[in-house]
């Protein structure tokens, strides 16, 4: 029987006023990879940051591999972030950066190093390991922010927009290196807009739109959903979050716009 | 694009990074902070300059100097001094913001819009004017005013006005330069070495101490310009070689054109030969700004090569200190960080030079200074919290124990603290006085020092754990920064104030209660920051 990775139970996330995401569950199973779907400000972020101890909110349970995040030491030792931002220590080098996130967690420099000299150059950083972070590009900083993530072989691994602005190689590594995690036994739940890829590499989808799930499954079983033998996750997607219906005339009006002399 | 450079500078943002998009009124009162911090900067470069300015050409404008050859190498003293003085103050005070403008990423917003490389160019050299407009405009108006109230002549002002444009071109030249060659070397420039590390703190040490000096040559504006004056006294025989040297060709050229100045032709000749070569350079300058600061609008700054990378080892070491090495190496690269962590030190060899007007350092000036030393340090746990800026959500997310963030960063505070006291030893047995009190007090003070330290950075572990330590969350909140010390300053000075009254009280009591006391405190703080998380 597969072990429950994450359980999400009531979550509720404010920012004053403003319900980011209203009494959300889901849950996520070791050896499986969740996409997590939903137009900008839906409530995926907030979601994450919940999940990895950067947001409090009220929630019924969360937990990450039976610990609740309010033990959050432990639960945090578990996983491996990425933000959807990549704010990292700007000023450092990525090998000060990485030898920072190697003390935090406590890995022997043996172990450490091995994992960081592969991790490394597969995602082509050796040149640049000793330029401060903030000269690098962004693909540049995202390869950090996933190295970071990987280094201490996390069990669950939390994705936000992992592929905004890594090149083709790159982008087809980190997507190796996810199925070779849930392969093994980790989780994974990735955000992503690109709906080509949550539909190849996700096992399970979540659709979040204003701060609530509205499809959760395969995309066979979100097909079934919005009663949709073919269509593709883009377009369960955009039927599933109501984007479907006045979206024709958005582009007829543009198309009409772009005629005009 | 000058507000936007403004506020890069005060939040040190290198890459036009995002604010959290939550929380609107802290990003309005975070605009308006830094609106408000950079004219403030720019009024006090220009209350420094004026009262310089009042302090040097006092004795000229009071008469009290009136006879030859004093009134005439006053005159040279005082603009010479105020000219050198100009230069010092328009380029360090002006570093800070000069350095966010060449590493700013804003202006790569003006690229794309449909203007020619020429408009740009033009608008970024008057952003970067403007940085400087109210200093620049106060120089002038106040060596033009004390001249006029000297009663100086038509010749002589257009010889002033042309020294301090001469200086302003300097200065501007000067802060670039610097800015361009920090931002390249030591913000842009990575680098494993070991010599590298130095050079960077080499760098940082010539870019913080001028700004220390600036309060210096403020305090002592009146002895400077009197050395000033003393020294174009005592070199009357090489006077023709000082007339060469700026700022003494203006100081010359000035005074011979207002008191008719006896020297020689050869002397007046050279003085507007050297004036005239200094105006050329000026020009020189104000060109090589115009170009430099068009480059940086059409392509930014090329950092420090890059070394070929041998190899990605690194050297993981327990939490508290990673987080240690991590904090320091981040201030080894901002000025502004690496100064409050110099700032205690700095501050305890300046206290300590009072110790020679002292016939022995007794228990009540031993007080004194530690109380002094305490308050600086305490500035540190704010800083020290949100040293990871924008970084702060992400360094969240890792799994740090608040009681190691705490202990890490109260030993980097107490070791502050301590270097302070080693410096304020040092002196002590330089300049031959009693060590006692400070060795005995001051490593007692220590505990309490870490038990304030620890205190407040409880504070803002529980206030800010929940919001994310976002720089922005501090600087928002100006008074929750400075109430946060208030406590941190009760616990330092419950064992001074106990001392004192001891001392009064029952003499032979005083160094049993300050050390009961202290040693409370810091058990008492060490017990809660165990029980945290």
């Amino acid at each position: 029987m597969q072990e429950v990775a994450v359980q999400v139970e009531g979550l509720v996330v404010n920012y004053g006023p403003f319900v980011a995401v209203d009494n959300l569950s889901f849950t996520v199973n070791s050896g499986e990879i969740y996409g997590l779907l939903g137009p900008n400000g839906a409530g995926k972020t907030s979601t994450l940051k919940v999940l990895v101890g950067v947001l409090e909110a009220r929630a019924r349970k969360i937990e990450v591999f039976n610990t609740p995040i309010s033990q959050e030491v432990a639960a945090k030792s578990q996983i491996g972030y990425v933000p959807e931002e990549v704010v990292l220590l700007d000023s450092l080098t990525p090998r000060e950066f990485l030898e920072f996130i190697a003390s935090i967690r406590k890995l022997e420099a043996s172990a450490a190093n091995s994992r960081l000299e592969k991790l490394v150059s597969a995602f082509e950083l050796k040149q640049f390991f000793d330029t401060p972070i903030a000269a690098l590009s962004m693909g540049n900083k995202q390869k950090v922010a996933i190295i970071a993530a990987l280094l201490h072989e996390p069990r669950l691994l939390v994705l936000d927009e992992p592929l905004i602005g890594l090149d083709a190689r790159s982008s087809k590594i980190l997507k190796e290196l996810v199925t070779f995690h849930a392969k093994r036994g980790g989780a994974v739940i990735f955000s992503t807009h690109i709906m080509e890829v949550a539909e190849k590499l996700c096992d399970r989808v979540g659709i979040i739109n204003k701060g609530k799930i509205v499809g959760e499954g395969t995309v066979n079983e979100l097909r079934k959903l919005v009663k949709s033998a073919e269509g593709s996750l883009e377009d369960i997607f955009l039927k599933v979050t109501e984007q479907e219906a006045g979206m024709q005339d958005v582009i007829r009006a543009l198309e009409e716009e772009e005629k005009q002399p | 694009m000058y507000k936007e450079i403004s506020f890069q500078s005060i939040f040190s943002l290198r890459a036009g990074g995002a604010l959290p998009r939550r929380g609107k009124d802290d990003v309005r009162t975070l605009i308006s902070n830094a609106e408000v911090s950079t004219i403030l900067s720019k009024l006090i470069t220009t209350l420094f300059i004026a009262f310089f300015g009042f302090a040097v050409f006092l004795p000229l404008m009071a008469g009290t100097s009136s006879s030859y050859p004093t009134r005439e190498l006053t005159a040279v003293g005082s603009v010479s001094t105020f000219l050198a003085v100009v230069l010092f103050l328009i380029s360090f005070m002006g570093l800070q913001v000069s350095t966010s403008f060449v590493s700013s990423k804003a202006i790569d917003v003006l690229t794309p819009l449909s203007l020619s490389k020429s408009d740009i160019s033009h608008i970024v050299f008057l952003c970067f004017i403007r940085i400087f407009d109210i200093p620049l405009a106060a120089s002038a108006m106040v060596l033009l005013l004390a001249y006029y109230f000297i009663g100086g002549s038509f010749l002589g002002g257009l010889a002033a006005f042309a020294g301090i444009i001469v200086t302003e071109a300097f200065a501007l030249m000067l802060t670039v330069g610097l800015a361009r060659f920090f931002y390249s070397r030591v913000a842009g420039g990575g680098g494993k070495s070991r010599w590298k590390t130095l050079l960077r703190f080499v760098f940082m040490l010539v870019w913080i101490l001028p700004s220390f000096g600036i309060y210096f040559v403020v305090n002592f504006a009146g002895q400077i310009a009197q050395s000033f004056t003393s020294l174009t006294q005592g070199v009357s025989s090489i006077l023709q070689l000082l007339v060469l040297i700026y700022p003494f060709s203006y100081g010359y050229l000035v005074s011979f054109a207002t008191f008719s100045f006896q020297a020689s032709y050869l002397t007046v000749a050279l003085s507007v030969a050297a004036c005239s070569g200094y105006f050329a350079l000026a020009a020189y300058c104000v060109k090589w700004v115009t170009r430099t600061v068009g480059r940086i609008g059409a392509g930014g700054i090329s950092t420090a090569l890059r070394e070929v990378v041998k190899d990605t080892a690194v050297s993981p070491q327990a939490p508290w200190l990673g987080t240690i090495r991590k904090d320091l190496r981040i201030a080894s690269r901002s000025p502004s960080y690496a100064s409050l962590f110099l700032l205690p030190a700095i501050e305890a060899a300046v206290l300590a030079m009072s110790f020679s007007s002292f016939n022995e350092v007794g228990l009540s000036s031993t007080l004194g200074l530690l109380t002094g030393m305490s308050v600086v340090v305490l500035m540190l746990p704010p800083t020290l919290v949100s040293i990871e800026g924008l970084a702060a959500s992400y360094t969240r997310s890792l799994p740090l124990k608040k009681k190691t963030l705490i202990s890490a960063k109260t030993l980097l505070s107490t070791l502050t603290y301590a270097i302070s006291l080693v410096v304020l030893f040092v002196v002590a047995l330089y300049v031959g006085r009693s060590y006692f009190y400070i060795l005995t007090f001051g490593a007692i003070h220590l505990f309490s020092v870490a038990a304030a330290t620890m205190l407040e950075l409880i504070i803002l572990t529980n206030k800010f754990w929940k919001e994310g330590f976002a720089i922005g969350n501090i600087y928002a909140r100006l008074s929750t920064y400075i109430l946060i010390i208030i406590p941190g300053l009760a616990v330092v000075m419950i064992p001074i104030i106990a001392a004192l009254a001891t001392f009064l009280l029952a003499q032979s009591l005083t160094l049993a209660v300050f050390l009961g006391l202290a040693v409370t405190e810091f058990a008492v703080a060490t017990a809660y920051v165990a029980l945290e998380k």
